[in-house]
This record gives structure tokens, sequence and C-alpha cells, in this order.
């Protein structure tokens, strides 16, 4: 009996594995034929990169592929195609073949081309919501948030489309107020938000809704004002530190700018004084020296609209405010001016304190010239117009510009010379150590302009004087050290000729 | 005949060494924290320190082409025949020495110019076979270039070598002074059977005095070197091992044929490592070069031997494509790196087969030479890879075997008529 059970036992163990290996076998096949599938003039559907990424594929991930087509998720090898073109890393493929939302609507053949993700080359500037390549980039896909995180349903459901009671599908288009109340039922809640990143800000509603934004969208219901959408995309939003993200620092100008550089868009919007907004901004930040270091240099710690503006509460800075925004950087110069007699001076006249001089979105590279005195140049324009009875105004601006103006001719003069002597075999470096003092003080006097003291400023720049003192002697000292070198030499060659005289005629006189 | 004084030349410059080593080294501190500062502060502190420490490198440099001149005059004049073959290979090991003497000085200011151009220059000695890692950690006191680097290279520049050098020197001054000067082929004596002293020793004096003339002008006007590249020692920044290396290290001027040789070998060739090869026919070169006077059967005999001056002139011609390529000659402006490297090829390929156009012209007539076969080889090694634009190695061979074939048919032409003439 024992025997026949072992027996029994032997023969039915291969017979069921070679069951299993069946209808894997038969699965595979399906998935083997739609890789094979050709077209009607005997092309391969699958492309070759294509059929080399599912080769590159690992069995777990093949596995699932295998399903989707047993289960008849994917019949058609246009739709495996699509899905195979998209080549991405396993765990976003992992994320993407477990989603019957994103499998059902990436097949043309069963949806209607609206309600089609599409798999055109990434539109990173696009709003476009149904690019796949966009969706499975998508911070919320990614932390499994997923379709149904907005939209509701089950995305491992065979087929379904429970939408929340919330979704306002049929006036959507209407008012768009409704997608800040949508995006904050999660984002202002910091009980969900903690569960993905402590860090995250919970607050963004309760700005928006202070926001020139916020009334115009939520009060005024008017849908030209801007949602969390307009500015974070809808499918496909990413990181705010993701250099594609729309809100990346260096790409924060060119999403400000898709409203408020067009005049369409802004046409009717005023200031609080009344006059239109101007929509010349985006254009005048490009030139200036904080859009060429942001856009051009790269440099991420220059100031983008944000900066200056705000995010979610963004507004334009009061008077008060704009020295404020500057001084977030600009300290020392913000500091200076406050305690400078012009404080009083400009909160008379109400001039925003830093921009009355410097300008605001087209704030170019500041120049010694500046300070010039004479015709169509500030000071001067301004002193001459507003300040004639102050005999002190025009020389202590002359005073400023004469002395920077000084260092730095010096200093650019010194630099030449002091490369010059190096190539000489001179010790320069006594030289470089003044010039390295001369350039702080150069610099610091240049923000001490902004005491508008004639005191405080000469304190500054005394050391600078005495440094350019300091190396015109050492300068001085350099080169007569080269003259004694060339005397030295010119010694010694005498010597040496003569010696080399006496010789000759010796050897003349031994020879002869 | 005035090629008899560069051997005394090359002993002024040493003298000029020593003592300037000497005084330098009352100063320089060998160390991480010393070694550079201990220099800059010599040359910017310490009165006339500068001029030591240039008069040191531009000894140092003219020492090694006059030491070059020297070696080639005798090797052209024949002057290693019997029973001179000792002070031939003396000399040759004096060369050696001295090239040693120029890379182990050129660490010691520790700045970044010579820290990576060591780096460089130490890693060739990875690609001997199956000694080269130990070579490498021999020469390095360990895997990097680090201040041990630095300890050894400092013992090797002012105890090792010195002592070697200064044993070999008085091995070569000696036979000298036994065996006379060299005369030329066919004479009995030396020039004007001039004799060592006063004579000779005193037109040596005048031509001292002279090298100081020179020597002490260059100094002055051009302290860090005349500006080419491996020939400039302007104290920069100090070195930093945690530092990137920067392109276009290259090594001194001297050591620059080699580093172009290994870079026209490709990875791999004959089943061995590109590099491994071109360290053996360097090593054969050198070997060959060393053996000369049993080579050369004909002036052993002391006959004329044409093919032997004609080694000598390729030899001469070989170092100049590769020392020009090694400075990149005309490859400034080129837009790739590919196309750059082609214009270093053709316009070095210009220049080599201008100067060995020269070289056979002045040597046809003037010195009634006939015999070109390996000059011309190398003419044509560097046309065809300047040129026509087949791989170094390739241009190589092709001239190598067409060399080959023409000493054949040549020595089989010339066999009748020397049995004759030995009968």
């Amino acid at each position: 009996m024992r025997t026949i059970a072992i027996a029994l036992t032997l023969f039915l163990i291969p017979a069921a594995g070679s069951a299993v290996e069946q209808s894997s076998a038969g699965a595979t096949s399906k998935l083997d034929a739609l890789l094979a599938a050709k077209d009607e003039h005997g092309k391969p559907i699958i492309t070759p990169e294509e059929r080399a990424y599912f080769d590159g594929l690992n069995d777990n991930l093949k596995e699932l592929l295998n399903q989707a087509v047993q289960k008849e998720w994917i019949t058609r090898p246009e739709h495996l195609s699509v899905l195979l073109s998209l080549g991405l890393r396993p765990q976003k493929m992992e994320l993407l073949l477990q989603n019957n939302c994103v499998l059902c609507h990436s097949d043309s053949g069963n949806q209607s081309a609206d309600t089609l993700f599409t798999v055109a080359s990434a539109t990173t500037t696009s709003v476009s919501h149904m690019n796949l390549k966009e969706v499975v980039e998508d911070i919320h896909f990614r932390r499994g948030v997923s379709c149904a995180g907005c939209h509701g349903g089950d995305p491992t459901a065979d087929l379904g489309h429970d939408f929340v009671k919330e979704w306002p599908e049929q006036h959507r288009q209407k008012n768009r107020a409704w997608v800040v109340q949508f995006c904050t039922r999660c984002h202002s809640d910091p009980a969900i938000m903690h569960q993905f990143n402590p860090a995250l800000p919970t607050d963004q509603l309760a700005k928006f809704k202070d926001s020139p934004h916020g009334q115009t969208l939520l009060v005024k219901h008017d849908d030209r004002a801007p949602s969390c959408v307009s500015c974070h995309g809808v499918h496909g939003i990413r990181p705010a530190k993701d250099p594609q993200s729309k809100v990346y620092a260096q790409r924060v100008p060119e999403t400000c700018g898709a409203c408020h550089a067009d005049p369409k868009i802004m046409s009717g919007f005023t200031r609080a004084d009344g006059s239109p907004l101007p929509t010349n901004q985006l254009a005048e930040y490009r030139t200036s020296v904080h859009g060429r270091a942001l856009l051009e240099r790269g440099d991420l710690g220059a100031p983008a609209c944000n900066t200056c503006h705000g995010n979610h509460a963004a507004s334009p800075p009061g008077l008060a405010q704009v020295s404020q925004s500057c001084n977030l950087c600009h300290s020392a110069n913000a500091s200076l001016f406050d305690g400078s007699k012009h404080k009083h001076a400009f909160e008379q006249h109400k001039w925003p304190e830093c921009g009355q001089c410097h300008g605001n979105h087209n704030i170019a590279k500041t120049h010694d010239s500046m300070l010039a005195t004479g015709q169509g140049q500030l000071c001067g324009d301004c002193h001459r117009q507003y300040a004639k009875g102050n005999p002190e105004c025009i020389p202590t601006a002359n005073y400023f510009h004469e002395t920077i103006d000084q260092m730095d001719q010096a200093r650019t003069r010194f630099i030449s010379v002091s490369e010059k002597l190096a190539a000489k075999g001179l010790d320069v470096d006594p030289i470089n150590n003044e010039l390295t003092e001369l350039g702080d003080t150069l610099k610091k006097s240049r923000t001490y302009v902004h005491s508008f003291s004639r005191n405080t400023f000469q304190q500054v720049t005394a050391p600078g004087e005495k440094a350019v003192q300091r190396t015109d002697a050492l300068v001085t000292k350099a080169r007569e050290e080269y003259k004694y070198r060339q005397i030295g030499l010119a010694v010694s060659i005498s010597l040496i000729g003569l010696l080399m005289l006496a010789l000759y005629l010796k050897l003349r006189q031994l020879e002869k | 005949m005035g090629w008899y004084y560069f051997g005394g030349i090359t002993m002024f410059f040493f003298i000029v060494q020593v003592v300037t080593g000497v005084l330098l080294l009352m100063y320089y501190q060998p160390g991480e924290a010393t070694a550079y500062e201990s220099i800059r502060f010599l040359t910017t502190k310490v009165p006339f320190g500068w001029l030591i420490r240039s008069i040191h490198s531009w000894s140092a440099h003219l020492m090694i082409i006059s030491l070059t001149l020297h070696m080639f005059s005798t090797m052209m004049l024949k002057a290693y025949r019997p029973p001179r073959e000792v002070t031939w290979v003396s000399g040759y090991l004096l060369f050696l020495l001295t090239l040693g003497f120029g890379f182990s000085g050129y660490l010691l200011p520790w700045n970044k110019l010579a820290y990576f151009a060591t780096t460089v220059g130490t890693n060739i000695v990875k690609s001997v076979p199956l000694l080269g890692s130990w070579l490498l950690e021999v020469l390095r006191g360990g895997q990097d270039v680090t201040i041990n680097t630095l300890y050894r290279f400092f013992a090797a520049h002012v105890v090792i070598l010195p002592l070697a050098f200064v044993g070999l020197i008085g091995l070569h001054l000696l036979l000298i002074q036994r065996q006379g000067m060299a005369p030329p082929i066919g004479e009995k004596v030396a020039p004007r059977g001039m004799k060592f002293f006063p004579s000779f020793a005193l037109r040596d004096l005048l031509l001292w005095l002279a090298c100081l003339m020179l020597l002490l002008t260059l100094t002055v006007f051009l302290p860090y070197g005349p500006g080419i590249p491996g020939m400039d020692w302007e104290l920069g920044e100090k070195a930093n091992p945690m530092a990137p290396a920067y392109p276009g290290i290259k090594p001194e001027w001297y050591f620059l044929w080699e580093y172009q040789l290994l870079k026209e070998f490709p990875p791999h060739l004959f089943g061995l490592e590109g590099p491994q090869v071109c360290l053996l026919l360097i090593a054969v070169l050198f070997g060959i070069w060393a053996i000369i006077p049993w080579l050369d059967r004909r002036a052993y005999h002391h006959k004329p031997s044409p093919a032997f001056s004609d080694l000598g002139w390729a030899a001469i011609l070989f170092l100049t494509y590769l020392t020009l390529a090694g400075w990149d000659i005309g490859g400034g402006g080129a837009g790739s790196e590919a196309a750059s490297i082609r214009n270093v090829a053709r316009i070095c390929a210009w220049w080599t087969l201008a100067a060995g156009t020269v070289v056979i012209v002045v040597r046809y007539w003037l010195y009634e030479d006939r015999w070109f076969i390996l000059t011309g080889a190398v003419l044509l090694h560097v046309a065809l890879h300047g040129l026509v634009g087949l791989p170094y190695v390739l241009a190589g061979l092709i001239s190598l075997v067409v060399a080959a074939i023409a000493i054949a048919i040549s020595s089989m032409r010339r066999s009748p008529a020397d049995s004759r003439n030995t009968m």
C-alpha cells in the first residue's frame, strides 16, 4: 500500500508541475504573441527598443505584465507598445502596472481621445494633465496617492468610476474656486500631511485667502485668478526642489509670467492707486542683475518673484515692505539706510526706499557712476530737484564718488603692475596683501555709501586710502630692486668680461 | 671642432648645480608643512635666494642641453670606439643619473605643478611587466604620491644620486685624462694636437666664464624660465593631494618624447598592454644606445661607419617629432580633440620633414655622406603618420620593414666590394 502511495505521488507530482507549466506557458504565449505581433505591412508593432526594454525587465515586472495580459487589461500590441515605450525605471513601472485606471486609460482601443493618456514627449511647460510620462513623475502618484486619491474609486478593481461626492463634475469648468478647497482637504490637514512629510506647511489656504490671488478667485469668483493647479500643474506635480517643477526657483519667473506677462489675462486688473497692472515685469526681471544671476548663472540664492512677493500669500510689497524684502539679503545696506538722513526724507516723499534709486524688477548692476552729480545722473538729478537748499548734498555725493573712483582705479592699476613685477621674479606678496585690503575696503565703502554720512564713510575708506599709499611705496621699492638686479648683472658681466679678456690674452701669449 | 667643449660645459653646469644646491640646502626643509613654505621664504625673503634658485633651475636645464649635445657629438664622431668603450658607458650612465636628478628635483618645491607632473611621471612605471606595482610603491613610498615620496626623492636628489654621480664622473674624467681626447676617424691625434694644459684648460675656462655670463643674464631677465611648457619653474600654488588633477599636465621637456610615445601607443598591442610594449621599446632603445661601441663594428676597426652616423641623426629626428608633438605644436584653435591631435601630427610632421631635409642636404654636400636609410625611415614614419594619417605604431612598423629591406639590399651590394677590400 505504502509503495503504491509513493508511486502515485511520484506519478502525480510531475503531472501537477506540468499543469502549472501549461497554464503559465499559456499566459506567456499570449504575452509573446503581443510582443511578436506585426502590423498590416508586416512590420513589428513592438519596436526593437521596446523589446530590449522588455527583455531587461526583472521577473516580477514580467509577471505583472503577464497578469495584465491574462486579465485582459492589455489585449492589443499597440497598448503594450505604449506602456513599454515609456521606458520607466522598475519602481515606477511596478506602480503603473498595479494601477488599473492607468492601464485602462492608456488603451486607445477602449478610450476616447479626451479620456486617454498620451505619451507624447514630456511636456513640462504645458498644463496638460493627460500625459502619461508626466503622470508617473507626479509626487502624488509616486507616494501612492495615485488616481483614486483624488478621483475616488478603486484602482485595483476590475471596473469602476466611484467618484467622491465633493467632485463637482458638472460645474468644474465654470468656477475654479473648488480646486483650492479640493486640494486643501489634504494639504491643510496636518494629520494627513505629516504622514508623508512632517516638514510640509499646512497654512497655504489661510495665506491664499488673504492674498490678492485668493481674494480674486474666492471672493470675486474671477476665474482668471490662479488656483493651486495654475502654478503647480495638475498631473505631473513635482516637489518644488525638483528642477523640472513649475515652482522650482529658476522656473518661478516663467510660471508667474504665464499670466503676469500676458496683457490679455491682466487686462482690467489694477494697482491700489487705480493704475493698470503692468505686464513687463518678466521682461524687466530677465535683464536685471537678479534675473541674470538666477536664470543665466544658475545662482539659486538669487531672488525669484516669490522671494519678494511671497508664495501662497503673494502680493505686491507696500512702501514699507520694499525695504524689508531687500533687507532679507542686503541687510548691511538696509540697516545703514535706516540710520541715515534719507530714511526720513524718503518717508516724507512716500518713496519706496531701495526701489527709488535701484528700481524693482529691472534692478541693474550698481555702478560707481550712480554717485555722480552731473546732469542725468542719479544723485545729482534728485538732489538738484528735492534738496536745493542743502549745500552739503552735492559735495558729499562728489566726495563719495571721487573717493571710490580713486581707490578703484588705483586697485586696477596696481593689479596690472603686480602681475608684471611677479613675472620679473620679484616678491609681490606684500603688494598683493595690500591689494586684498584695498579690495575689501572698496566693497565696504560701496556699502557705506548708504549711510549718506561723510564721517561714517570716511571711517571706512581711511584704511583703503592708506593701503593705496603703502602699495605705492611697495611698488617703488620693487622697481628699485629690479633696477638693482640689472645693475648687479651689468657689473658682474663687466667683471667676467674683463677676466675673459685677460685669459684670452694670456692664452695667446702662452701659445706664441 | 667645437664639439669637444660640451663635456667641459656640462661639467661647469654640474659644478654650478653642486654649489647652488648646497646653498639651497641651507634653507630647504623637506616636509608637508615646510617644503613649499621654505622655498617660498627663500625666494621672497632671503637676500639673493631668488638668484640661487633661479640659477639652479636654469643650470639644470642647460646642463641637460649641453650633456645631450656632448653625447650626440661623441656618437657622431665615433669617439666611443676602442679603447674608449668604458668612457662611453660611464657617460651614458651619467646621462641617466642627470635625468634622475631632474626628475627627483622637480618634486622638491612641493608645488601643484610638480606634484601632478610627478604623479603622471611615476605612474608610468606601473606598466613595467610583473614588477610594475612593486616598483611604483618603491618609487612613491606608498600607493600615491605623498610626503613620503618627497622624502625619498629628497634623499635621492641630495645623497644617492650625487654619490653615484661623483664616482662615475671621477671614472669618466680619469679615463679621459689617461686616454686623451679621441681623434676623428682617420686622424692620429686630437684636433690641432692641443695640450690639455694650458691650451685646452684655459679655453675651457674661457667658455665657462661665457656660460656664467649667459646663466646670470637669463636668471635676471627670465627668472622662471623661458615660458616654454616643461621649462617653467614659477612656484605657483602649494601641492594639494586632495585637489583634482588639472588637464594638460606635462613632464619636463626632456621627458616629453617618452610621454608622447606612450600616448601614441594603443591600449592593447600584441596581446600585451600598449604601455607595456612602449616601455619595452624604450628599454630596447636605451639598451642599444648603451652598447653602441660594440655594435658599431666598422668604427671598432677604426673605419668610417656612415650607418651609425645616420643612426644618430635618425635618433635626433625621432626625438624631435615626439617632443614637438608633446608640446602640442599646432594644436591650438582646432575644434574637437581628435581634430587637434590630427593637426598636431600634421604640423609636427612637416617641421620634422623640413629639419630632416636640411640634415640630409647638409650631410650630402658638406660631409659627403651617402648612407641615409635610417634617417629616411624616420622621415617615412613621420610622413605616414602625420600626413597620410596611419596610426603611429603601424607607420613605425612599415618604416622598419622598409628600412630592413633597404639595409639588406645595401649590404648585399657592398659585400663583394668589402670582401675584395679585405683581400
